[in-house]
């Protein structure tokens, strides 16, 4: 571990984790505005702010499990089967579909965490399975179809689509979550926790922390903003799927570790986030944008993980890495 | 630092099994413990078969075994592969990705309906080396990027997907060689060809686990990676020999699904790393490594396909297969998790 060239101590450096993928950004977009000015406009940002959004909001939720020293592989699931639940229930229950969307989600959130803390499952094992597990009923609510928003529903939809000063709805929605997640970490009691088991989760516990609650509430969390995004997602599309958010599980995940969120838990949080999921979001764009086969997006965002994870990951925390 | 925190751990550790293992624990030891354990999967697969046969008597007639037979083969092939990466504790979840690779190389150089290629069987080795390649790209990235394996194999998984779903042109494209295609449609003594290769498979499989020295290897890395480093053994070559060996068995499998299926496109992986992982969790080998095998591994391919073909002789909706797998992989591994060694969950 002594090997002490300069460049692997500038990213060990705490702050400058932080600051690394701000810069990013920033570079991100004046590279862009300098290929195509105009770019930075308040009409293109908003843009880029609104595609944002969904994958926003799901990877504030997974970084809670994150924070954690866990992970979450079930969002996709979760969010496909909320965009699901919300297609099919809005034509009988109207408004009452959203919250039912979203409690289904806090649900297998929950599932989740209690699987994870109570039997003791790995938090990647317990999420994949309880993933598979939600994948099943949304296909076998749906019957394998995707479900389009009727008429009718869309009336009640409209409300995510509408704009709002000049803002698209779904950017303020991601940024209440955003703010709401970002102060729940900092001042709340839960917060601190989530931070304090990440960091060390044998000195939290003896300290007095409950962590196997910390832990459940996290993935419950976890489950419900999933499952938001799914609510968001389908009212953006006017239909819910069972495969409908499968493609953003790696974004989402990506999304937190470009941000500076380390997997082995303890540092990072929703600001953080925030910027991993506009870097990843412009990155898209971007390759849209030069000419790189949209197929080949997840190859990028494959090995844009495996490099995140490799700059940001604590080895000290881990003795055997498995 | 790590000193000071080792008795922590202990204390931590002796409050939360007892309260942890409470209730898998005394379900298990009220079944007979350890002994019961082992036997479990089989005991499972039995009575599985028995009831299902009671309530449809078509489940034993010859035609439904044969067809039993032929779902098993892709899952038994990708779930032996799997079983050397979960012994050493390990996880690999780009069995799809690495599946889908093969799949695309098999079908793009043997002849399809996409371009003039007709490689022949020169195509199945080249599928089955770009699956080994891709295994020991995995193993590489785990072991020289020091990254734990399920987040080096989920950046495999994607870029496995993406390379093959690019080269495929976003499409599907048939395979038109029909000796390739042979290994689904011919029969020798009654079962299709892709059977007798994923018995092999097994054969090969086991050989390698029971009688070679990396097979011994694994199962002490899984047992305890520090006791084994200290007893001389090169870890860091175990680890990545056994992710290409992985990718191996994954590269026979995507060759398989291809001659199945008679086309390769975009999703030819989907649930495929689901039903590989329920199988060798199943099966009863612990995921938190070295104990288990590929024996154990076949009769949890065994249940998974049972279970999903007595479900469809039961009429019992198809879509909701992946739930079923799904809780049983949570209740496999809560009985089975040897709690005791476990210090933290994460």
């Amino acid at each position: 571990m002594n090997e002490g060239f300069s460049i692997r101590q500038v990213f060990e450096g705490k702050w400058t984790q932080g600051a690394i993928p701000l810069v990013l950004l920033v570079a991100l977009l004046l590279i862009i505005e300098i290929a195509a000015p105009g770019f930075l406009t308040g009409e293109t940002l908003a843009l880029l702010f609104a595609n944002t959004a969904v994958l926003f909001i799901l990877a504030t939720g997974v970084t809670f499990a994150i924070l954690l020293g866990g992970i979450d592989l079930s969002i996709q699931a979760v969010a496909s089967l909320a965009s699901v639940m919300l297609a099919q229930l809005l034509p009988s229950l109207g408004f009452a579909a959203f919250p039912v969307a979203i409690l289904s989600g806090l649900a297998f959130g929950l599932l989740s965490g209690i699987v994870h803390v109570k039997l003791r499952v790995p938090s990647f094992v317990a999420t994949l399975a309880t993933g598979g597990v939600v994948t099943g009923l949304a296909l076998w609510v749906s019957n394998g179809r995707a479900i389009t928003i009727e008429e009718a529903g869309r009336e009640k939809t409209a409300w995510i689509n509408a704009t709002i000063f000049g803002l698209p709805m779904v950017v303020l929605i991601s940024a209440l979550i955003g703010i709401v997640s970002f102060l729940v970490l900092r001042y709340t009691r839960f917060g601190r926790q989530a931070i304090a088991v990440g960091a060390g989760e044998p000195a939290a516990w003896a300290a007095g922390i409950n962590v196997d609650r910390t832990k459940i509430i996290a993935f419950a969390a976890s489950g419900m903003l999933a499952a938001i995004a799914g609510v968001v997602l389908a009212a953006r599309l006017s239909s819910g799927s069972p495969v409908l958010a499968n493609q953003l599980l790696l974004p989402a995940i990506a999304a937190v570790i470009v941000g500076g969120t380390a997997i082995t838990g303890g540092l990072g949080g929703v600001a953080r986030t925030a910027v991993g999921a506009l870097i990843i979001s412009i990155v898209r764009i971007g390759m849209t944008f030069v000419g790189v086969n949209i197929f080949l997006e997840n190859m990028v965002f494959g090995a844009v993980l495996i490099a995140a994870v490799a700059i940001t990951i604590d080895r000290s925390k881990i003795a055997v890495i498995k | 630092m790590t000193i000071q925190t080792e008795p922590l751990k202990s204390v931590s550790d002796i409050e939360r099994t007892t309260l942890m293992t409470f209730l898998p624990g005394r379900i298990a030891t009220m079944l007979g413990g350890r002994r019961w354990r082992r036997l479990a999967p089989l005991a499972v697969l039995v009575v599985l078969c028995i009831l299902i046969t009671i309530a449809n008597p078509n489940f034993i007639e010859l035609r439904n075994l044969v067809r039993l037979a032929n779902s098993a083969a892709v899952p038994l092939t990708l779930a032996m592969g799997l079983t050397f990466i979960i012994l050493m504790g390990s996880i690999d979840l780009s069995v799809e990705g690495t599946l889908s690779v093969a799949a695309m190389v098999v079908v793009l150089l043997a002849a399809n309906d996409s371009n003039g290629n007709d490689y022949g069987w020169w195509a199945v080795l080249a599928a089955i080396a770009s699956g080994t390649i891709m295994g020991l790209i995995s193993g590489l990235v785990q072991t020289m990027l020091r990254i734990p394996s399920f987040m080096a194999t989920l950046g495999m998984w994607f870029i496995g997907l993406g390379l093959s779903v690019y080269m495929l042109g976003g499409s599907a494209i048939r395979l038109n060689d029909a000796s390739i295609r042979d290994l689904a449609l011919h029969r020798f003594l009654g079962l299709p060809l892709a059977v007798w290769v994923a018995i092999g498979a097994f054969a090969l499989a086991a050989v390698i686990q029971y009688y070679t020295r990396l097979g011994r290897h694994i199962l002490a890395i899984g047992g305890d990676e520090d006791v084994t480093k200290l007893s001389g053994v090169n870890v860091t070559r175990v680890r990545i020999a056994a992710f290409a060996l992985a990718g191996f068995f994954f590269g026979i499998a995507g060759v398989l699904a291809a001659a199945q299926l008679g086309q390769s496109h975009a999703v030819i992986g989907d649930g495929r790393l689901f039903a590989a992982v329920t199988a060798v969790v199943v099966g009863g080998t612990a995921l938190t490594g070295g104990e288990g095998g590929v024996v154990n591994t076949l009769i949890g391919v065994l249940i998974v396909t049972v279970l999903a073909n007595g479900m469809i002789l039961l009429g019992i909706s198809p879509y909701i297969q992946q739930t079923v797998q799904g809780l049983m992989i949570i209740a496999a591994v809560a009985l089975s998790l040897d709690r005791v060694r476990l210090k933290i969950v994460k």
